[in-house]
């Protein structure tokens, strides 16, 4: 449907094999981001986020993990599933990457700007030394002060929103197509937060690159995103534009995620509703739907048939996976779930 | 970098010191007189002796004179080898011995980071599952059984061939070093290997390798920028006391292998309870580690930029 995008990823299914058995982690993902956009993935921890673009990278170690299904496609081309080596031109070069824990995501031994300069060398045939001036310039783009200085030091020697800083220099050098932030903030207290994002939008606009940005902070959602996917138990359950997602949420999973997040409204009577119970187990995930467990308006069908997506609209992409879409269903109540207004 | 290279060699002379005075004392504290040994030294020597080092004076004083003469380099004359100053028998059989030994550690520190390397690259596999194998053979094999089975080997390859491919025993050439030192490196080569294989597992799974693998570098130099340099940290931090192992274990080697090291002057210098010789190559061998061990520890500081210097 949208292989005319920058990238696009259908029918993904991810597994991995453990002592226990055999883990579904991803289970038949698609979605597609284009230039200039901003797509945010939001789950739960063990929901498959990470693990669906880290297929799209390659960084799947193979084995334990198996790719069994579906395509990636960067302007029409497949990635998926390329061998190890074969990646080298997509990962770094076309598709950068930054990650949760910048602490550890840097080499201890090796100074901040080499770590830049080196994707340069490699991508881009540069000279050590016209890759590590770039490599100043990159730190500069990022708003590190003295960067000339700054490049000569290890990462020991800087703080945390300064090292994700250097992240983002290192995955933005070789100007990629596509940015994908696994948690890019999880570690970084709020107002450093705030800076990184800011750095991410303002980059964006220069830059005119994709951004998916995984996440399970709402708000980072609210202030990043342009669409919206929802996770749950290796699959996308809710997906459409951020307003769509977050006004008119079409599953009670987002339904249950916004009544998990703290407001900031003094005035408003707002307790925070934790979701119950956990999320399925999937080494034998449910035959119906992931949810069904936890959903407060869980149907006999729920248990038994995965539901398919139900358009919410006629004219946008927001879709639901959810039987209380179904039309024959309507009698089912569930307080604040949107549903497509039937036209007569 | 220097202010810190210079204040560690301050404390290891202050532990020469301790190792000297240590040694001294429990060498006052043995039963038996070197003079009154089986082979008896005339009365000329020991008169001679005797107004040297004055071993009819107080201890204290003793001490003294010893640590005079140790300060001015002089560890003196053997008690019961005649004319044999102490300092000619380090300086002519003590590069025999840190030959071997540095031979022995380089093949054991070469030795260790590539097997170990490899058996974590290969984790769970055939060669991992060979190489491991070989490892506890070892480490739990001391070294005279493989010494000896290595001469048995080589004596019977070169009776094969009809010609020496490598000389069995004696010193003088390279190919004379080549099998006591792998000996002699055997034991430390299995140990690092181990050491190595962790760490590398540990360095494989990390988060900068992941990054690395992001940045769509090539494997090859994922491997030796990225995963091999912070592997080998915890190996260069126990090379400091496998040196001290392997130069001071050598003497079974150069036994076997007949060698000419001071280890055998060494042993033989304390079942005859020669004081100037057991406490020369005592301080001399302690001098030695610890200079060593200070070594070890300014090359950690170049290859690892967290360990500050100063």
């Amino acid at each position: 449907m949208s292989s005319d995008k920058l990238l696009s990823v259908e029918n993904l299914a991810v597994e991995f094999d453990t002592y226990g058995g055999t883990v579904q982690a991803v289970r038949d993902v698609s979605f597609a981001v284009d230039a200039g956009e901003t797509l945010a993935v939001v789950g739960e921890s063990g929901c498959g986020k990470s693990v669906t673009v880290q297929s799209v990278m390659g960084l799947i170690p193979m084995p334990p993990g198996r790719i069994t299904s579906g395509t990636a496609k960067l302007r029409g081309r497949n990635i998926l599933g390329n061998p190890i080596v074969g990646g080298e031109d997509i990962r770094g070069a076309e598709i950068g990457m930054i990650f949760q824990d910048p602490m550890t995501s840097l080499n201890p031994t090796m100074n901040i700007g080499d770590q830049i300069a080196e994707t340069l060398e490699v991508h881009r045939g540069f000279t050590a030394k016209q890759a590590f001036n770039r490599a100043v310039e990159l730190l500069e783009m990022v708003r590190i002060p003295e960067a000339a200085k700054r490049a000569k030091q290890y990462p020991f020697e800087f703080s945390g929103g300064m090292l994700q800083r250097a992240m983002i220099a290192t995955a933005i050098a070789c100007e990629p197509a596509v940015l994908i932030a696994d948690e890019p903030t999880t570690a970084l207290d709020v107002t450093i937060q705030a800076q990184i994002l800011d750095l991410m939008n303002d980059l964006k606009r220069d830059t005119n690159m994709a951004i998916i940005l995984i996440t399970h902070d709402l708000g980072v959602v609210a202030r990043m995103a342009d669409e919206v996917a929802v996770m749950y138990a290796g699959q996308i359950v809710e997906k459409g534009a951020v307003d769509d997602v977050f006004y008119r949420s079409a599953h009670p999973y987002t339904l249950g995620l916004r009544a998990a997040m703290p407001v900031n409204d003094r005035e408003a009577e707002h307790r925070l509703t934790p979701i119950d119970g956990s999320p399925p187990d999937l080494f034998h995930p449910p035959k119906g739907c992931g949810y069904c467990a936890r959903c407060p308006a869980a149907m006999k069908v729920c248990n038994d048939v995965v539901p398919p997506e139900f358009a919410m609209s006629d004219t946008t992409d927001h879709f639901s996976r959810c039987f209380l879409q179904h039309p024959e269903s309507s009698a089912v109540r569930l307080d604040g779930l949107y549903r497509k207004e039937v036209s007569a | 970098m220097w202010r810190y290279t210079a204040k560690r060699l301050i404390q290891g002379v202050i532990t020469v010191w301790f190792i000297a005075t240590a040694t001294f004392a429990a060498m006052h504290m043995v039963p038996g007189d070197p003079l009154a040994s089986e082979k008896a030294v005339s009365a000329e020597i020991r008169a001679n002796l005797e107004a040297k080092y004055g071993l009819d004076k107080p201890v204290f004083q003793q001490y003294l004179i010893y640590l005079g003469n140790l300060a001015r380099g002089d560890f003196g004359i053997s008690f019961t080898q005649k004319n044999r100053e102490v300092n000619d028998i380090i300086r002519e059989h003590f590069p025999v011995s840190a030959t071997l030994g540095l031979l022995a550690v380089t093949f054991a520190g070469l030795g260790g980071v590539l097997w170990g390397a490899l058996t974590a690259l290969y984790r769970n596999r055939l060669p991992d599952i060979i190489i491991m194998f070989l490892v506890i053979l070892g480490i739990s094999v001391p070294s005279f059984v493989v010494a000896a089975i290595s001469q048995l080997g080589l004596v019977n390859l070169n009776n094969l061939l009809g010609f020496n491919v490598l000389p069995v025993g004696g010193w003088g050439t390279v190919s004379h070093m080549i099998v006591p030192a792998l000996v002699l490196g055997l034991s430390t080569m299995a140990y690092l290997t181990r050491l190595m294989r962790s760490s590398m597992l540990e360095i494989i799974n990390s988060d900068f390798v992941r990054t690395a693998k992001a940045k769509g570098l090539p494997p090859t130099r994922i491997f030796t920028k990225h995963q091999l340099r912070n592997a080998v940290l915890p190996v260069i931090t126990v090379l400091g006391p496998a040196i001290a192992a392997i130069t001071t274990g050598g003497f079974v080697v150069e036994l076997v292998f007949a060698i000419p090291g001071l280890g055998r002057y060494f042993v033989e210098a304390v079942q005859q309870l020669d004081y100037t010789v057991i406490m020369g190559t005592t301080v001399f061998y302690g001098a030695f580690l610890v200079f060593m061990v200070i070594a070890v520890d300014v090359v950690y500081g170049l290859i690892d930029p967290r360990v500050r210097l100063d």
